[in-house]
This record gives C-alpha cells, sequence and structure tokens, in this order.
C-alpha cells in the first residue's frame, strides 16, 4: 500500500482512531480528551491539505478493498468528495473546539466526543466513497453514530425525538439499501462514474429506473429534509448545540444533499436523469420545500426550531441547483453545500451561547441581547444577513447562480420561488435581529452565568466568530485565486458533456 | 496616479468609515464621522480619474471617480458634513449605544454606492446603507421614526429582490456588469423593456417616490433636520444615482418606460406641491425634497424617451442633484443653528415680546392707581374693541381652516384626481406623438 492508496483511509481513520481511544478514556481526563479532539482534527486538516496539494498536481488517491466478490469498498478522491471533505474537516474542528467550552463540566463527555468523532468519520466516508455500496455503509454508520448525540441530555424530549430520528432514518436506510441492490441487479455495478453509468441500459429498463430513482431520492430526502420527510429534524433540536450544529451543516443534511447530488450525478448521470423527465419533478420537490421551510420557520419562536425550520428550506437550495440541469444552476447548488454549512454553523454555534451564557431559547427572550453579547450578535447578524442573501456575504453567491442557472435552464419560475424565499428569509431573521439589537434589554436574564468583563468563555465565542469572518470571506474573495467557485465549475464541467 | 496610491485611497474612502464604526475605536475619538470622511473629501479634491478593479469580489467589480462621481462625491461629503455636525459626538459611555455604528456603516454604504463601476458593488454598498438606515430609525426612540423604519423596510426588502432580478437578467445578457457595458448590452437584449420596468419599481422603492413616500414623511416630520438630511442623502439621492448608473439613458429609446417615469414624476411634484399648502413651516423642507425628487425622476424619463436629447444634456442631472444636496445642507444647517440659537438663549423671541409687554403694561396701571387715575376700565374697552375684530378676523381663518379639513379628509381622493389627471395627459400626448 502506496501513499496514493493509503491517504483516503488515513482520512477516515484520523478521526475514527481518536473516537475509539475517547471512549476508552475515564470521565476526568479533560486534558488527554481536548489533545485527542483536536489532534485528530488538525490532522484531518492537514490530511485533506495533502490531498488537495496532490490533486492540483496530478496524483489519483483511491483505497479498494474487498468486501464481498464484486463488490468493492473504495474511498476515492475527486473534486466533489474534497469539496465535502474539506468542508466537513474544516467545519468539524470548530465544533470541537466548541463542544469542548460548550460541555465543560456536563457528564458524559468521552461518550460525547466519542461518537463525536464517529459520526465525522462516517461523514468523511460518505464524502470519500467511491460506489454506492460504501457510500451506503458510512451512511449507515452516520445514523447510529447520531443517535446517542440527539438522545445525550437523556430526558424524555431527546429520547422521544431520538426514537422519531430512528425512524425516519432507519426507513430512509431501508429504501436506500433495496434501491441499491436492484440497481445492482440490473447495471452489475455500483461505482461511481462522471456522467452516470446507467445511460447504456437497455431502454425497456427505463420505467424501472425511473421507480428506483425516486425510491434513492426518498432514502436520501430523509436526511436532506425534503417534505414530507423533515418532520425528524426540528424534533431533533434538542440536542446539544454542537450536536445541531453537526446535523445542520455538516453531516447529516449535508451527507442527505451529498447524496442526491451523487444519485443525479454519479450514478444515473445529469443528461439522462433530465432525459428521463426526472429532474423537473425533483426541482418542483425542492421549491416546495424552500417555501414550507420558510413559511414554518416564520411561527417558530424558539431560535432553535426556527433555525430548524430555516435548514429544512436552505438545503433543498442544493437540490434545487442540481435539478435545473443547468451547468449554472449546478454551480449554485454546489457552492451552497458550503455556503449553507458555513452560515448555519455560526448561527447555531451563536444560538447555543445565547443558552449557555444566558439560559436564553426562545426569540421572545433576546430583548436587547445585543448590548450585553455584541460580538455573538453580531455573528448571528452576519449569518443571518448571509442566510437572506445579502451581497457581499456567501449567501448571495448561492442565490445568484442558482437564479442565473434558472434563466440558462429556461426555468423562469424558479426566480420567482426565491424572491419568495428571500422576502420570507428576510421576515424570520430580521425580527431576530430586531428583536436583540433594539428591544430594550430586561433587568435580568432567564440564567445567567458570569464570565467576568467577556460576555461569554473564549471557547464559545471564537468559532462562531471565525464561521462569521468565513462567511463574509466566502463573499467577498469569492473570486480570489483557489475559490470555491473555480472548484465548484470543475465539478460540474466534469458532469456536462461539452 | 501611481496604481497603489488609488487603490489606498479608493479603498479608505468606503474602508476607514468601516473601521470607525467598532465602537471601540469611534469612541476614542472626536468627530469620528467627520474624520470618516477624510479619504472621501481627499478624492474630491485630486483633479485625476482614479480606478480599480476588485477581481477577488467579482470578475468586473470595481470602484472608481470620474467627472461623474466627483460631483456626486463632492455633494456627499458637504452633506455629511454638515448632518453629523448637528448630531450628538459619542463618548466612551456610548459605547453599548448602536447609533454611531449604524451613521457610519450608513456612511459605508453610501460612499462605497457613489464609487462603484459595477452593478453588483452598488448593490452592495446600498443595501448595506439601506439596513444600516433602517437601523437609524428603528434606534431613534420616538415611534413615529419607529413605524417608518419599519415601512422603508419592507419596501427596501421589495426594493432589493428587484434590483437583484434585474441584476440577474443583466448578467444573462452580459457577462461584465459594469456600467459602461451595461447600457451598451440592455439595448441589445430582448428582455430590455422588462428589465427597465423592474428597474424602475426597484429604484422607485429604494427612493420613496409617490406613493411610496410615506415612510419619508414620517421619518421626516420626526427626526432633526440633520438626520432628515442625510436621510434624504442616503436612500433618495443614491437611489437616484442608482436610476442613473442602471438606466440605459441615451443608449435606449424606451417611450413607454419614459412616460411611466414622466408621469410619477409629475405625480410626485404635484403630490408635494398639493402638500406644501398644508404642511407646517418645517416640513415645507420635505416638499423641497419631492418636488426635487420628482424633476429629478421626470428628467430620466426624457432620457428614455428621447436618448438624443439625454446625450445633450444628461450631465445636468448631476449638476442638479448636487445644487439641490449643497442647498438643502445649507438650508437644515440654517434650521439647526436658529433652533439652537433658540434654545440657548432662553425663551423665544415673540415670548420675550409678549413678557415686556405684561410687564409695561402692568407697570402703567399701577402707576394709573396711584396718581388716583384708573386705567383699567378704558383699557378694558380698548380691549373689547381690538378683540371684536380679531374675532372678525377668526371668523376667516375658520372658514379657510374648515376648507383645508375638508380637503385634508379626502387626500386619496384628491391624488387619485391628480393620478387620473397626469394619466390622461400622458396619454393623450403619447397619442399624439
Amino acid at each position: 500500500m502506496n501513499w496514493n492508496t493509503a491517504l483516503p483511509l488515513l482520512i477516515v481513520a484520523s478521526s475514527l482512531l481518536p473516537g475509539l481511544m475517547i471512549f476508552c478514556l475515564p470521565e476526568n481526563r479533560v486534558v488527554t480528551r481536548t489533545t485527542l479532539n483536536l489532534a485528530g482534527a488538525l490532522l484531518k486538516i492537514v490530511l485533506v491539505g495533502g490531498m488537495f496539494w496532490g490533486i492540483l498536481h496530478g496524483y489519483h488517491f483511491e483505497t479498494r478493498l474487498v468486501l464481498l466478490p464484486g463488490l468493492d469498498l473504495v474511498l476515492r478522491s475527486g473534486p466533489l468528495s474534497m469539496l465535502f471533505v474539506t468542508l466537513s474537516a474544516g467545519l468539524w474542528l470548530i465544533t470541537t473546539v466548541y463542544a469542548v467550552g460548550y460541555l465543560e463540566g456536563s457528564p458524559y463527555r468521552s461518550r460525547f466526543f466519542g461518537f463525536f468523532s464517529l459520526c465525522v468519520t462516517a461523514t468523511t466516508g460518505v464524502a470519500l466513497a467511491g460506489n454506492l455500496i460504501t457510500f451506503l455503509l458510512f451512511y449507515e454508520l452516520l445514523t447510529l453514530c447520531t443517535y446517542p448525540l440527539i438522545v445525550h441530555r437523556g430526558t424524555e424530549e431527546a429520547r422521544k425525538a431520538g426514537k422519531s430520528y430512528l425512524a425516519y432514518t432507519i426507513a430512509g436506510g431501508a429504501l436506500l439499501l433495496l434501491s441499491t441492490v436492484w440497481l445492482y441487479t440490473l447495471a452489475g455495478t455500483l461505482e461511481f462514474t462522471e456522467r452516470g453509468f446507467l445511460s447504456g441500459l437497455d431502454a425497456s429498463l427505463h420505467p424501472t429506473l425511473m421507480i428506483i430513482f425516486a425510491m434513492l431520492i426518498a432514502g436520501l430526502g430523509v436526511k436532506a429534509a425534503l417534505i414530507p420527510l423533515h418532520g425528524w429534524l426540528p424534533q431533533a433540536m434538542v440536542a446539544p448545540a454542537p450536536v445541531s450544529a453537526l446535523l445542520h451543516a455538516v453531516a447529516v443534511v449535508k451527507a442527505g444533499a451529498f447524496g442526491i447530488v451523487r444519485v443525479v450525478y454519479y450514478v444515473y448521470g445529469i443528461e439522462f436523469s433530465n432525459s428521463l423527465g426526472l429532474t423537473l419533478p425533483l426541482a418542483m420537490l425542492a421549491a416546495a420545500t424552500i417555501i414550507y421551510g420558510s413559511l414554518r420557520a416564520l411561527f417558530q419562536d424558539e431560535l432553535k426550531r426556527r433555525l430548524a425550520f430555516s435548514t429544512v428550506s436552505q438545503v433543498s437550495y442544493i437540490v434545487l441547483g442540481i435539478a435545473l440541469a443547468s451547468p449554472i444552476a449546478t454551480l449554485g447548488g454546489l457552492i451552497h453545500l458550503v455556503h449553507q454549512g458555513v452560515q448555519k454553523i455560526t448561527l447555531f454555534l451563536c444560538a447555543g451561547n445565547l443558552a449557555e451564557t444566558l439560559g436564553i431559547h426562545k426569540i421572545s427572550e433576546m430583548n436587547g441581547v445585543g448590548r450585553r453579547m455584541p460580538w455573538t450578535m453580531a455573528a448571528f447578524t452576519i449569518g443571518a444577513f448571509g442566510m437572506i442573501g445579502a451581497p457581499p456575504l456567501a449567501g448571495f453567491f448561492s442565490k445568484w447562480y442558482l437564479g442565473l442557472g434558472a434563466l440558462d435552464a429556461g426555468q423562469g419560475w424558479v426566480i420567482y420561488i426565491l424572491a419568495a424565499s428571500s422576502v420570507l428569509n428576510a421576515a424570520y431573521f430580521l425580527p431576530i435581529l430586531y428583536t436583540a439589537w433594539f428591544k430594550t434589554p430586561p433587568d435580568s436574564w432567564p440564567a445567567e452565568r458570569s464570565f467576568g468583563r467577556k460576555e461569554t468563555a473564549w471557547t464559545l465565542l471564537v468559532p462562531p466568530l471565525v464561521t462569521a469572518l468565513l462567511t463574509l470571506a466566502l463573499g467577498l474573495l469569492a473570486s480570489a485565486p483557489f475559490n470555491l467557485l473555480e472548484w465548484a465549475r470543475l465539478i460540474v464541467s466534469r458532469g456536462f458533456a461539452q | 496616479m501611481n496604481a497603489i496610491v488609488s487603490a489606498f485611497l479608493l479603498l479608505s474612502a468606503p474602508g476607514l468609515p468601516l473601521l470607525l464604526a467598532f465602537p471601540a475605536l469611534h469612541t476614542r475619538l472626536p468627530w469620528p464621522v467627520h474624520m470618516a470622511l477624510l479619504p472621501a473629501a481627499a478624492l474630491v479634491f485630486i483633479p485625476v480619474d482614479l480606478a480599480i478593479e476588485l477581481p477577488w469580489f467579482w470578475q468586473s467589480a470595481g470602484l472608481g471617480i470620474d467627472a461623474v462621481s466627483r460631483w456626486w462625491l463632492a455633494m456627499s461629503v458637504v452633506v455629511w458634513g454638515v448632518g453629523a455636525a448637528f448630531l450628538p459626538v459619542p463618548t466612551k459611555r456610548d459605547a453599548c449605544n448602536p447609533q454611531t455604528s449604524l451613521l457610519l456603516l450608513f456612511l459605508v454604504g453610501q460612499i462605497g454606492a457613489v464609487l462603484a463601476t459595477d452593478m453588483t458593488v452598488f448593490f452592495g454598498f446600498t443595501t448595506l446603507m439601506g439596513y444600516s438606515c433602517i437601523g437609524l430609525l428603528l434606534a431613534h426612540g420616538d415611534e413615529t421614526t419607529r413605524r417608518a423604519g419599519r415601512i422603508y423596510l419592507v419596501l427596501l426588502i421589495l426594493a432589493d429582490i428587484l434590483l437583484f432580478e434585474a441584476m440577474i437578467m443583466a448578467a444573462a445578457t452580459t457577462e461584465h456588469l459594469d456600467f459602461a457595458t451595461l447600457a451598451k448590452a440592455m439595448t441589445l437584449s430582448s428582455s430590455s423593456s422588462f428589465y427597465l420596468s423592474i428597474v424602475i419599481v426597484g429604484i422607485a422603492l429604494k427612493v420613496g417616490l409617490w406613493p411610496l413616500h410615506l415612510w419619508l414623511s414620517l421619518a421626516y416630520g420626526s427626526v432633526r433636520p440633520a438626520m432628515a438630511l442625510l436621510l434624504w442623502l442616503g436612500p433618495v439621492a443614491t437611489g437616484l444615482l442608482g436610476g442613473l448608473r442602471w438606466l440605459p439613458l441615451g443608449e435606449l429609446a424606451a417611450p413607454m418606460a419614459g412616460a411611466v417615469l414622466l408621469a410619477i414624476g409629475a405625480a410626485t411634484i404635484l403630490y408635494a406641491i398639493r402638500s406644501v399648502l398644508w404642511v407646517q413651516w418645517k416640513q415645507r423642507l420635505v416638499c423641497v425634497v419631492f418636488i426635487a425628487t420628482g424633476s429629478f425622476i421626470m428628467g430620466l424619463g426624457t432620457g428614455l424617451l428621447e436618448p438624443a436629447l439625454w446625450n445633450q444634456y444628461g450631465d445636468s442631472a448631476h449638476l442638479f442633484v448636487t445644487t439641490v444636496g449643497w442647498g438643502l445642507a445649507l438650508m437644515t444647517a440654517g434650521l439647526e443653528w436658529s433652533k439652537a440659537g433658540g434654545e440657548a438663549s432662553g425663551p423665544r423671541k415673540e415670548n420675550r415680546i409678549e413678557l415686556a409687554v405684561e410687564r409695561w403694561s402692568d407697570a402703567f396701571i399701577r402707576w394709573g392707581r396711584r396718581t388716583g387715575n384708573e386705567t383699567l376700565p378704558g383699557l378694558r374697552a380698548s380691549w373689547f374693541v381690538r378683540w371684536g375684530g380679531l374675532r372678525q378676523k377668526r371668523g376667516w381663518q375658520n372658514a379657510f381652516d374648515a376648507g383645508e379639513y375638508f380637503l385634508q379628509r379626502w387626500p386619496i381622493a384628491v391624488t387619485l384626481f391628480l393620478l387620473l389627471v397626469i394619466v390622461t395627459v400622458v396619454l393623450l400626448l403619447l397619442d399624439a406623438m
């Protein structure tokens, strides 16, 4: 095994091994646990950076292990894999720093951080999967690792949310498994291929392929929170803030959306999907989810719940971009995969800060909180404006390319969906900002913790500030060298015939 | 000029106020807004055209200053200088008060929009300016101003969405969104009429043109004149600059869009003339603003109707806005000074006269009593005579008041009537053409 074949496996192992070691640590070994966590996260970033360097210099990285005769476990580098693996590796480091501060003094931290690391391992596996069976294995591992994190607090509400999460995701996983097996019997391969591997099949199989496509989308749509399969996501808000950040920005919903990209581009191929008439219904489903999620977010008083419905809406931008079957719209969808992650993690970390520092969980409790926690609320403001799509923040460019792509694809109606969604985004984010910045603060907060002259602990404050700056940088430096847009263009150019 | 110096000057014009927007910095400085204006003021006096590209942001993005934008920048610097001079200076104790930060962000947006050479940079800066302006209105304690802020927020969101769609349409036509390319490209586009309509509605929403002016009337009525001046410079004047930049003036003949703009401009002027009779003298400043805006919009309409005419006289539009800006700055300074003078020297002039009359008449009556001459009955008789005359005058005043009150109860009917007249005139004009 040489460097080219070992690197994908090492990237997966960089979070798996620290995770397994953390499980064995006693509760009071705080320093060792933190060191393992941070070392794993940093090592992963270094390894991903190395893989990036290798790809830019023409190297190809692939690990192939035999699972069953004819079925291999394949981890492979590629432009799309790198996009997701970089996002998850970067945000994992930030979330880990935050989680260390957030859970300071809480019980069962070894269990928490163990599953936290396994969760990121599964996400990395999903990102690097070279075929559908590898994808499925890591996808299911992700389900199993996330469950203990959702029920971590052990309350009745948490257990109920966990049960709901399992019911949804296992059903989705079963559908995914069934469709994968069916596809294998038809095609004889499950290898992800640029422009898909199904277009060569006999025309008589096309109706079957359409059914399988619907099953795959339904299976992946659970984690991507497409309506009506989104019910688990708002319930899972009972989990601690770092887990919410992980669910919404790094791992779970992103894995679902990423899976849809894989199916449309690398299993069916965008042109074949389009010729079967599969993309338009998917675009319509995504559009309906965008509007529904925003409408539901509008009426939530609980901050995390509002953010959860916002995720339901925002993740569907990715699906919409893919389903429009236009290179420009796909570009918009792919960059939104990163932009949504960075912006949403900022919002969740800020929500966590408010809950941990002042005991604020509801928007109606946020009166004048901007004066008490100006840095946290400044980060929240940047994240919120990014979500609305205000220039020059990251979200603006996602909406820009989606709108331009809609015109390119001849789907003018999408412009109206984007406009309506922007209005709704503003309608549910701006009242939060108004309450926080312009209302008079109360005499006392629900459960205030003192941090001296600081507004909160450094470990809680620095991560959202970093992600807020990233939101700003992704917009302001959108066309800088080595930018995200160029990377997304490379992925798109390989997916579409020139 | 050296490229590095150009880049430094152009970036520092919006960059310095952005830096000073941090409370930790501006609370330690005297006159932070004036300090933040220094790079922009320096740019006004540099007699060469400067431009920089911002390729790391967008391929056609840039900032620059030419003869046209120099006029706007000069006007902005004067207006900001005057406006900020009459607003409270922050102290260290104001660190938690967001007003100065918002004011500086407002300045960033306004100056950046003037210097923008392409649609994306202009859109980005005006968005920042708009939301900062709303923040300023909301931070104001008065409920009327807050209401104005809320109304403007809704209008701004709608305007931004429309202008965003316009940008997407422009980008679908031409890759480069710089203003020079845009005007030419939109003349060749098949969707130019739709582009024009959404830009016109978007600008109307941003600028607060009649009949979308409600928030402006509310805001001008409740904030102090210096803030009203800045509210004119930000959403109104910079919105008008947007109209100049985004519409393909002098390139494309669009009779329908031109006629619509002429009609809206005329309606705004008529509305202002109608209002000027009813409002207090202080609020007549608002009417001046509406008349100037209406005139400018009519100018834009003419530009779309007759491109050749615009090419000949279009440059006067910049001079017009600059003159209006300087005039308003002068009026505001006068108003603020007279207000400050009145507050500083105790009772107002009229009150002082009344007090003197009372004191002297009182002394006169007491002197009459001492000398044995009771002056009171005679005085009382003469007052009764005067009072009768006054009552007669009062009767005429009441009649006028009742008439005005009657008209005020039917503003919508009057406005609709005016609109009907304007539409009829425009249709007749179009028919004649």
